[in-house]
């Protein structure tokens, strides 16, 4: 299949997943299984015979949601409220969800509350990740989660049913990792947009025809020749449960940055770690859960064994990138917590980066055209300089 | 229905209440004597923990309790400005963003970033030099993360140097059939969750003051906790007479001992006191505001820069603020499950249900019963724009008043201790909308 149709694929399922969803489970008979993002194994989802899918933030206005959520909440939040208000979860037979944003939590108790009819089950993940009993806990937690499944389904489910989908999962992470490589190196030609569609897809569609759709992307990205395109290299951090407007990606782009890695949620965060194949499968999803922090540590969880800015840092280093864009989701507690130590960090160091706010609703592009492309230009100046380091 | 007489109304507030302020400074005078009489310090966020440290010898910084208290004496400006600068927005809890902001102070002074003080911390001021910067931290925040996430931002400023204790409190959330509030097999396992960890808490403490961990101290504090705990419930629990003889504000300026403040006979006799004025006013039918017309409901957490004014705002409209989640909901409330000899399940429970960690079906039973115990005819909801802990179920919580037991609502912006969320003009316009509606019901013969 040319790239351009498995792109396009990608395209109808991360753009409208629920619809892609749906249709995936008339044809299949499958259950569809909704989770919250980021860290949440769809593996267990997956071996009990469901679809698992990351829901998402849509891009429609909030209406009816604003009924049941203020307005000074993260976009992602919000729209799912709105999503649950406007029934657009009916063709989900369970949501499922573990995560601890406390935005997040306001926003399960309107899905319940909004869906009587669908099995709505919570299992808190501990967010503190370095102490002596957070693997015990973790794993606790996946235990609870298999008997859910297992009530749901009215079917035991075999650890290997579960190897044999950490196996899958594990191969859609390494393909989506091939990507992310072969584009840091300048191999494959590949915007932010497209990276953006493949990982998000990978939210939403079922793993084996998404794994088939990527090998066959990077033959073909392989074969063409990558144009030698030249611009500022940049790395994307930030925005963690709802996925960059694809808009502000090719403004990025258009403005003569070349993306070349993120730690996005929606790119190398959800993509970043495998899961153990053999052995007990909960324990190794709770050595999964606790390993992807120390690999890109996330902001949503306290861990004295890691340090973002020094990740991000290192990173950059890695990816060869010369300035760092930080979108920051309005709201988001997290992210405003951990950025003025990112701020700092990047400032001793001497390495430009700049802070763009989102918003779900304002089509902000045009206002940030003029800041994006001055700092695209104060970086190409830099990086012509000697490098200034701050003590 | 009545509007805001043009004299100002003075709501009448408990005498007792001002007993509170002499705890409260002696509890701050200890805290900054701590390091001169060798004590080591801990700072912490969220429930009441405090007996831990306290059976131990360890003192103890509230997080919030110093925010407010910076807030109570207009002097949150220079911490929040500081956490500015170094790149907090406003939208973060102002709580975190005001005690963070003193850590940014403290910081840069240079060689206080080894937490031996806190000057400049209120600029100039003679309180913050003398705040002690900590030893040790310990987290246990329910239901929030930005609760946790605080602490852990505390820990990375004062350089990752100083040791910190995690408590993860399960959301009670209710996946099981046999679900409900303080039951059920979830909830059990979770206070067995916490019980491990309490213990392991205390060995943590053990290790940091080198002394083995005074078990019977903790169970002699508990049961002075336990019971500060039954006569507040008790003294609450008298007004669902009418008029009520005190009001949700009194019960918010009564919460440090129960809260932060030594558990020991001080807090017992508050209580009593508390109790004792309480009943005297029950006895010659004297209410907390004069004329009692409308009985209201306060959901979400208090409004520290405004508490005297909204007081006293309420009573010019006739309006008493019978009660509240934040009051009726937490510190100690659960009391009775604190068994004296062995503490930590007791104390495990009240963490757990405490007015944030109840999942919304769970909350919104309590409340009812809360509306209906003290006769409401009316919610005040509080949406504090930078706690989302708070705000989370508001929604949920005003269809189920409005449906189940038929009474009006009113929404009001404002925030914990940043005054600039909140707006006075549209305050009054939602609660006079409120008191309109109790009116048209009354007409029609609806209410009591
Ligand atoms: S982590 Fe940020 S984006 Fe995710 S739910 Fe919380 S506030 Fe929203
Ligand atoms: S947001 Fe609210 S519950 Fe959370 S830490 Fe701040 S004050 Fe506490």
């Amino acid at each position: 299949m040319p790239a351009q149709a498995i792109l396009a694929q990608f395209e109808a399922a991360a753009e409208g997943p629920l619809s892609w969803a749906t249709e995936w489970k008339r044809t299949h008979g499958t259950r569809l299984l909704g989770t919250f993002p980021m860290h949440f194994p769809g593996e267990m989802a997956h071996a009990a015979g469901c679809l698992p899918l990351i829901l998402q933030e849509q891009q429609d206005p909030i209406t009816v949601g604003h009924g049941m959520i203020y307005p000074f909440y993260c976009g992602y939040t919000r729209s799912i409220v709105d999503q649950a208000c406007k029934g657009e979860f009916e063709a989900l037979d369970a949501i499922m969800f573990g995560d601890h944003c406390v935005q997040v939590l306001g926003a399960a108790d309107v899905v319940r509350a909004k869906l009587p009819n669908t099995w709505v089950h919570f299992y808190q993940l501990i967010s503190s990740m370095s102490d002596p009993w957070s693997l015990s806990r973790a794993r606790e937690t996946f235990a609870q989660l298999k008997a859910g499944i297992e009530e749901m389904t009215g079917q035991p489910l075999a650890d290997d049913a579960i190897r044999s989908s950490i196996r899958l999962f594990n191969r859609n992470r390494d393909l989506l990792r091939q990507l992310y490589e072969l584009r840091r190196e300048g191999r494959i030609q590949f915007s932010a947009r497209q990276m953006q569609l493949a990982v998000k897809s990978s939210m939403v569609m079922d793993k084996a025809l998404h794994n088939e759709l990527l090998k066959q992307l990077l033959a073909q990205l392989l074969s063409a020749r990558p144009s030698t395109g030249s611009g500022v290299r940049v790395y994307l951090s930030g925005h963690f449960c709802q996925a960059p407007k694809t808009g502000i990606l090719d403004l990025i782009e258009d403005c003569g940055g070349i993306v070349v890695d993120d730690d996005l949620y929606h790119g190398t965060r959800f993509i970043s770690t495998d899961v153990d194949e053999v052995g007990d499968p909960l324990t190794a999803l709770a050595q999964w859960y606790l390993a992807r922090n120390l690999k890109v540590p996330c902001p949503t969880r306290v861990d004295q064994k890691a340090d973002w800015e020094t990740y991000l840092l290192g990173a950059m280093e890695r990816a060869k990138a010369e300035g760092m864009i930080v979108l920051m989701a309005k709201f988001c507690e997290p992210h405003m917590y951990y950025y003025p130590e990112i701020k700092e960090a990047f400032e001793r160091r001497g390495v430009p980066h700049l802070l763009i706010e989102t918003e779900h609703e304002l089509n902000m592009l045009e206002g940030l055209r003029t800041r994006v492309e001055s700092f695209l230009e104060v970086v190409k100046r830099r990086a012509g300089a000697p490098t200034r380091r701050v003590a | 229905m009545s509007t805001v007489a043009s004299a100002p109304v003075k709501a009448n507030r408990l005498k007792t209440s001002s007993l509170n302020n002499q705890l409260v400074n002696d509890y701050w005078a200890e805290v900054f004597e701590a390091k001169q009489n060798g004590k080591l310090v801990c700072w912490y966020e969220g429930v009441a923990i405090n007996p831990l440290m306290q059976a131990a010898d360890v003192a103890w910084v509230h997080g919030e309790a110093w925010s407010a208290l910076l807030a109570a004496r207009n002097n949150e400006e220079p911490a929040q400005t500081a956490a500015e600068h170094r790149g907090y927005l406003k939208e973060l809890c102002s709580y975190a963003r005001t005690h963070i902001g003193c850590g940014v102070l403290a910081q840069k002074r240079g060689a206080e970033a080894s937490g031996s003080s806190f000057a400049d911390a209120l600029g100039a001021g003679l309180l913050g030099e003398r705040v002690p910067a900590p030893d040790m931290f310990i987290s246990a925040y329910p239901y929030c993360s930005t609760g946790q996430q605080w602490d852990e931002m505390l820990y990375r400023l004062f350089g990752k140097r100083i040791p910190i204790f995690n408590i993860s409190v399960p959301w009670v959330w209710g996946n099981k059939k046999d679900s409900q509030y303080l039951g059920g097999s979830e909830f059990n396992e979770a206070v067995q969750f916490m019980v491990r960890q309490l213990r392991e808490c205390m060995n943590f403490i053990a290790e940091h003051t080198g002394r083995k961990y005074d078990f019977d101290r903790l169970c002699e504090i508990m049961s002075y906790v336990k019971q500060a705990g039954r006569l507040r419930m008790e003294a609450m629990d008298l007004c669902m007479a009418k008029p009520a003889p005190a009001s949700f504000f009194d019960w918010t300026t009564s919460l440090a001992p129960v809260n932060f403040i030594k558990g020991g006979p001080a807090i017992v006799d508050y209580f009593t006191k508390v109790k004792a004025e309480v009943q005297e006013r029950l006895a010659a039918g004297e209410g907390a505001v004069r004329n009692e017309q409308y009985r209201l409901f306060w959901d979400g957490i208090m409004n520290w820069n405004k508490i005297g004014w909204l007081a006293n705002k309420f009573a010019g409209y006739e309006a008493n603020m019978v009660a509240g989640r934040y009051t009726h909901m937490g510190f100690w409330h659960e009391w009775e499950s604190i068994d004296v000899q062995d503490p930590l399940a007791g104390m495990a429970i009240n963490y757990l249900v405490c007015p944030i960690n109840l999942s919304a079906p769970l909350m919104i039973e309590e409340i009812i019963k809360l509306c209906r115990k003290y006769e409401i005819d009316g919610m005040v909801l509080h949406a504090a724009r930078t706690c989302r802990a708070f705000s989370n179920p508001q929604y949920l919580i005003a269809e189920a008043v409005q449906k189940r037991l038929g009474i009006p609502v009113a929404f009001i912006e404002g925030d914990m201790v940043d005054e600039s969320f909140y707006k006075d003009e549209i305050v009054s316009s939602r609660v006079e909308a409120m008191l309109e509606a109790i009116e048209s019901r009354r007409r029609a013969g609806i209410a009591a």
